[in-house]
C-alpha cells in the first residue's frame, strides 16, 4: 500500500515535473509552418499612410510593407500581406490567421500578455495635437473639459482623456475626424505627432499648428505569436530588427517614404553601430 | 363592465367616439423602401452627381487642395474600387440572397407544418434573427466562425466575406420565412379543402398545387429583401472585411485624407448603390402590380 502511494505521488510528480518543462520548451509550431509552407503571412496597415497603405492599384505599399519583405526574403520564404486594422490585428496572431505583424501597434504592457513583441522596438512616436492657430493652445492643460477629436482604436485616447479630461470624439477615419475639425465640431486632433507634421507641411493647413509638446513617446512593436516570443521565432525578429538598426536600414526607409527623421533612430543606429568601421 | 355605444359595442345612432382602428393604414407595408426609391424620377442619379461635384466647390473654396484634386484621386482610384470593392458588395449579397432564400424557404414551410414542435422551433428561429439588430449578428458570426477548418485533412480557408455572408444570412433567412409563410397562407383555404377531397395528400397540395402560385406573390417581396440586403452590405465595413467602403478609407489614407475627398468618394459609393438597386425596385414595383391580387 505504501509503495503505490509512493508510486503514485512519484509519477504524479513526474508528470507535473515533465509538464513544466513542456510549457517551456520550445515547439516553434508557427515558426516550422512557416518554413514547410514556403509562405509567410504578415499583418500590416492599409490605412497608415506612409507606413502601410495602398498605392492607387490596390497594391500594399509603405515603410512597414517593405520591412515585411526584408523579413520574408530572409527566411527564404514567399510574403503574404494581409491588412489589420487597429481593432483586430492582435486577434489575428492570436487565432493564428497571421503569422506575425508589422502594423504600426505601440508597445504596451497590456499587449504583451496578447501577442509577443521581440525587442529592440523599430519605432517611436508621441502624441500630440492638431488645433487652430486662433484658438491658441500652450499647454494640454488647455484641453481640458474641452472636445478633441481622434481615430478609433489609438490607445492614447483613453489617456488623453483620463489624464487631461479631454472629451474624445472617435471616428472611424482620420478624413472623417479632420472634418469634423474643420466644422469646429472640436478644438483639436489628437493624433501621432509623424502624420500631424507631415500633413501641416502639405501646405493644405495652413490655418492650422500643432502647439503642444510630444507626450507618451511610445516605442513600436512588431509582433508575433505569444508562445514563440524567446523561441526561433522572436530570437530571429530581434535579429531583424538589430540589424535594421545597426545597418541604419531604417533612417533609409524613412527617407524614402519622406517621413521626418526621428531622433529614435540616430540613436538606435549610433548604439548598435558596428565598432569595426 | 361598462357599456359604451360606439367603443365596445356597436354604433347606436349619433357621432362615433372612436374611428374603427384600421390596423393596414397604420403599419408601414413591406415594400415602403423599394416603393420609396421606385418613385425616385430616372433623374435622381444625375442630380446627386450634380451635387456631388458642386458641393465642395462651394464648401472648400478657400483651401488648397482643390476639388480638381479630389475628382482626379477619385478618378484614378475608380476602377480599384469599382472591381476589389463594389464587386465584393454584389458577391456578398448575391451569397447571402442565395443562403438566405434556400434556409428561409425551409424556416417558413417549418412555420406552416403539421408538426408542432416544428412549428414552433422554426417561429422561434424565425422571430429571433428577425428581431435582432443586424449589425450584432453580423459581430457574433464573425467573432464565433472560425477562420480555417478542416474538412477530410483539407484545411479549407474561410475568406472574410464569407463570414460577412454567414452574418448576413441569418436575418434574410428569417424575413424569407415570414415571406413564404404568408404566401402559403395567402392562398385560400378551400383549396386545400378541394384538393384534400380530390385524395391529394398534404406533400402534393404543397408543391403541386400552393408553391406554384406562391412563386409570383413571393417573387416582388423577395427581390424586395434583395434591395435592401445589398444597402446593408456597408454594415461589414465596420468588421474590417474589404468591400467599397472599407477600400474607399483606405484610399483617402492614400490620398493624405483631405476632408475635400469625403464627399466625392462616399458619394461615389452613394452612386454606385443607387444605379445597382434603383433598376431592382422599379422591377420589383412593375411585378407587384402586375401580380396584385385585384380585390
Amino acid at each position: 500500500m505504501n509503495n503505490f502511494f509512493k508510486n503514485t505521488i512519484s509519477s504524479l510528480a513526474l508528470v507535473a515535473m515533465s509538464a513544466g518543462t513542456v510549457s517551456a520548451q520550445c515547439t516553434n509550431d508557427v515558426w516550422n509552418k512557416v518554413m514547410s509552407n514556403g509562405k509567410i503571412v504578415i499583418g500590416v496597415k492599409a490605412d497608415y499612410k506612409p507606413w502601410g497603405f495602398r498605392d492607387d492599384s490596390g497594391n500594399l505599399v509603405g515603410m512597414e510593407i517593405d520591412m515585411a519583405m526584408d523579413v520574408a526574403a530572409k527566411m527564404g520564404v514567399e510574403a503574404e500581406l494581409v491588412p489589420v486594422q487597429s481593432s483586430n490585428r492582435m486577434q489575428f496572431l492570436e487565432q493564428g490567421k497571421i503569422d506575425m505583424m508589422i502594423a504600426t501597434m505601440s508597445d504596451r504592457a497590456d499587449r504583451r500578455k496578447i501577442v509577443g513583441i521581440p525587442g529592440p522596438n523599430y519605432y517611436t512616436s508621441g502624441t500630440n495635437i492638431m488645433a487652430p492657430k486662433a484658438l491658441g493652445f500652450t499647454s494640454w492643460e488647455d484641453l481640458r473639459g474641452k472636445k478633441v477629436c481622434g481615430k478609433q482604436g489609438a490607445f492614447y485616447n483613453q489617456i488623453t482623456e483620463e489624464r487631461y479630461g479631454v472629451e474624445i470624439m472617435a471616428f472611424t477615419g482620420n478624413a472623417e475626424a479632420k472634418q469634423a475639425l474643420r466644422d469646429r465640431k472640436c478644438v483639436a486632433w489628437v493624433y501621432d505627432d509623424s502624420s500631424i507634421g507631415s500633413d501641416l507641411s502639405s501646405g493644405n493647413w495652413d490655418e492650422f499648428e500643432m502647439p503642444l509638446a510630444s507626450e507618451d513617446d511610445n516605442p513600436w512593436g512588431l509582433g508575433v505569436p505569444l508562445a514563440e516570443a524567446s523561441c526561433v521565432f522572436g530570437n530571429f525578429m530581434s535579429g531583424m530588427q538589430y540589424n535594421w538598426h545597426r545597418e541604419g536600414s531604417l533612417i533609409a526607409l524613412e527617407e524614402k517614404w519622406g517621413i521626418k527623421p526621428t531622433a529614435f533612430l540616430q540613436m538606435q543606429n549610433e548604439r548598435n553601430s558596428d565598432w569595426i568601421e | 363592465m361598462k357599456q359604451i355605444s360606439g367603443i365596445n359595442t356597436p354604433l347606436k345612432g349619433g357621432m362615433a367616439v372612436l374611428k374603427q382602428f384600421d390596423i393596414n393604414a397604420h403599419s408601414p407595408d413591406g415594400y415602403i423602401f423599394t416603393r420609396w426609391l421606385a418613385a425616385l424620377p430616372w433623374w435622381t442619379p444625375l442630380m446627386m452627381l450634380t451635387i456631388i461635384v458642386a458641393y465642395p466647390t462651394i464648401a472648400y473654396a478657400q483651401s488648397g487642395f482643390s476639388t480638381y484634386d479630389a475628382f482626379d484621386a477619385l478618378w484614378r482610384w475608380m476602377p480599384f474600387l469599382v472591381f476589389s470593392g463594389f464587386w465584393f458588395n454584389v458577391l456578398i449579397s448575391f451569397w447571402t440572397l442565395l443562403i438566405g432564400t434556400v434556409a428561409g424557404v425551409a424556416l417558413g414551410l417549418g412555420q406552416i407544418s403539421p408538426f408542432g414542435p416544428l412549428r414552433a422551433f422554426s417561429w422561434f428561429i424565425t422571430q429571433l434573427f428577425r428581431n435582432s439588430p443586424w449589425l450584432v449578428i453580423l459581430f457574433i458570426v464573425l467573432l464565433a466562425l472560425p477562420f480555417e477548418f478542416t474538412l477530410f485533412g483539407q484545411t479549407i480557408r474561410v475568406p472574410d466575406w464569407m463570414k460577412g455572408v454567414f452574418g448576413l444570412s441569418l436575418p434574410i433567412m428569417a424575413n424569407i420565412s415570414e415571406v413564404v409563410r404568408g404566401a402559403v397562407q395567402s392562398v385560400p383555404t378551400a383549396q386545400w379543402e378541394a384538393a384534400e377531397s380530390l385524395a391529394f395528400s398534404r406533400r402534393q397540395i404543397l408543391w403541386q398545387i400552393v408553391l406554384p402560385q406562391c412563386l409570383k406573390r413571393m417573387l416582388p417581396p423577395w427581390m424586395n429583401w434583395y434591395a435592401i440586403l445589398t444597402m446593408a452590405t456597408p454594415l461589414c465595413s465596420l468588421l474590417g472585411i474589404e468591400e467599397i467602403i472599407t477600400l474607399s478609407r483606405q484610399a483617402m489614407e492614400s490620398e493624405d485624407n483631405h476632408p475635400e475627398l469625403l464627399v466625392p468618394f462616399y458619394g461615389f459609393a452613394l452612386l454606385l448603390f443607387f444605379a445597382y438597386c434603383y433598376p431592382i425596385a422599379r422591377f420589383t414595383m412593375w411585378l407587384e402590380r402586375k401580380y396584385v391580387v385585384k380585390t
